[in-house]
């Protein structure tokens, strides 16, 4: 059931973020100039984000606002899914520009997600908390919050005990509803961390929230620091059942910090596991 | 009389106007954004199965990256096969671009380079030629099909360098 709400709010959020800026608002608020940029951006509708009627719709908007964030960031969608990250961040770096408050998150997740830019990522999603007073709220997808991001982020250029201590008190702050991948990754850093029973007690948090081959996989490895050699064999076989039903960490667009492949799963067994059943 | 010269001159009007348009739009954008057009330098046998106006995304049928033996057998071949570059601050992201067909051979490579702050730069060809020859002797891409039409689509590989050597590969 609780996968079932946040996939709903993953929905929702997603919806909200591709969603087109209420050109209404512009209008009300007497800016006629983005009234009518905003206007022209709603002829996006319907054309895919890498075609070209969809990128010259949006020029036209920016030639009638060229402050107009929405239409640069709409345009830059295209080059961020193929790779282009020179063009991308051109046009991101105005969105970011002319509607920071909007677009800084978007941004570091982005960073994050496709080019592994951790710092860039840390400095946007910190910048965008210097300027708002309210939550930061979550990636574009809707995987992460923001701060677990900034976490992860962290975490990748070797600053481990301050990424747990933000997903401690992330997961600890008020009115926060748990991601689907928090409990695995702070599970992951406890393990490096040699904090083995709080690791376990967090991936046991996780398999509630979201059951992965990968989840099993890291259990496996706490329960081999334990020297649980029952729990480790059945985890690890868990972990290799779940991986080959595709039961698995995914993301359509590129992979998941902490992933680990069937053949992380194979070795371990070729390893310690046939070596500890052999004796 | 007249009434033909006219009708000439509007006509040709109209089809004065039809042309710019169709040329302005072919000088500002292809049919897809980062569409790749076959040139000299590409193997010439290569073949796309559905031609170059139906080449897909590889995350259109949303399986993501998809090669027999998963990511893992690509990071190994990068892993065995690249050796660091000794020349000084070469650090940044390349992206080598491709199609993958619908018999999963690959062909059409295309390379772009940028420093950390996504400004282009030029890396030693020491990196680049290998990236390139290591990516050009991955045959194991896995054919997608959408809709149960096997299709074309475009694959790429980033590459973060640091000091010279391969970092993280992605997507």
């Amino acid at each position: 059931m609780k996968y079932i709400i946040a996939l709903i709010v993953s929905l929702f959020v997603l919806i909200k973020m591709n969603a087109q800026p209420n050109c209404e608002a512009y209008k009300y608020n007497g800016d006629t100039l983005k009234y009518k940029a905003c206007k022209k951006a709603e002829e996006i509708k319907g054309h895919y984000q890498f075609s070209r009627i969809f990128q010259q719709k949006l020029d036209e908007a920016i030639k009638i606002d060229s402050t107009f964030a929405y239409a640069y960031r709409e345009k830059s969608v295209a080059y961020l899914k193929s790779g282009n990250f020179i063009t991308w961040k051109t046009l991101i770096d105005k969105a970011v520009k002319f509607d920071p408050k909007d677009n800084l998150g978007y941004r570091g997740w982005c960073r994050y997600q496709f080019f592994r830019d951790y710092k860039g990522a840390i400095k946007d999603i910190e910048k965008l908390d210097s300027l708002v007073a309210y939550d930061l709220g979550t990636s574009v997808n809707g995987d992460y919050h923001l701060n677990i991001a900034k976490a992860i982020c962290y975490k990748a250029i070797g600053q481990k005990q301050k990424a747990i201590k933000i997903i401690e008190n992330q997961l600890i702050s008020k009115d926060y509803y748990v991601g689907i991948f928090d409990y695995f990754h702070l599970g992951v850093w406890y393990l490096e961390d040699n904090q083995f029973k709080k690791s376990l007690k967090t991936f046991k948090k996780q398999l509630i929230e979201n059951d992965l081959a990968e989840v099993h996989y890291y259990m496996a490895l706490t329960y081999k620091k334990l020297k649980d050699f029952s729990n480790y064999k059945k985890q690890l076989e868990i972990a290799k059942t779940m991986y080959i039903e595709n039961k698995v960490l995914f993301d359509g667009y590129t992979h998941h910090f902490d992933k680990i492949y069937l053949k992380d799963i194979e070795d371990e067994i070729k390893t310690t596991y046939n070596k500890v059943y052999k004796q | 009389m007249n009434k033909i010269i006219i009708l000439s001159l509007i006509l040709s009007l109209f089809w004065n106007c039809q042309s710019q348009e169709n040329i302005s739009i072919k000088k500002e954008y292809p049919r897809w954004i980062g569409d790749i057009k076959k040139n000299n330098s590409d193997n010439p046998n290569f073949e796309l199965c559905n031609g170059e106006n139906n080449v897909k995304q590889y995350f259109n049928n949303s399986q993501g990256l998809e090669y027999y033996g998963g990511k893992t057998k690509i990071l190994k071949e990068f892993n065995n096969n690249f050796v660091p570059s000794t020349k000084q601050n070469q650090n940044g992201i390349i992206r080598i671009r491709f199609i993958v067909n619908c018999k999963g051979e690959i062909g059409m490579f295309r390379i772009i380079e940028a420093d950390n702050n996504y400004k282009e730069f030029k890396f030693d060809n020491k990196i680049t030629n290998q990236l390139l020859k290591i990516t050009k002797t991955l045959n194991d891409w896995i054919p997608k099909e959408i809709r149960n039409k096997e299709i074309d689509y475009y694959q790429y590989l980033i590459f973060k360098i640091t000091n010279g050597n391969i970092n993280e590969i992605l997507p």
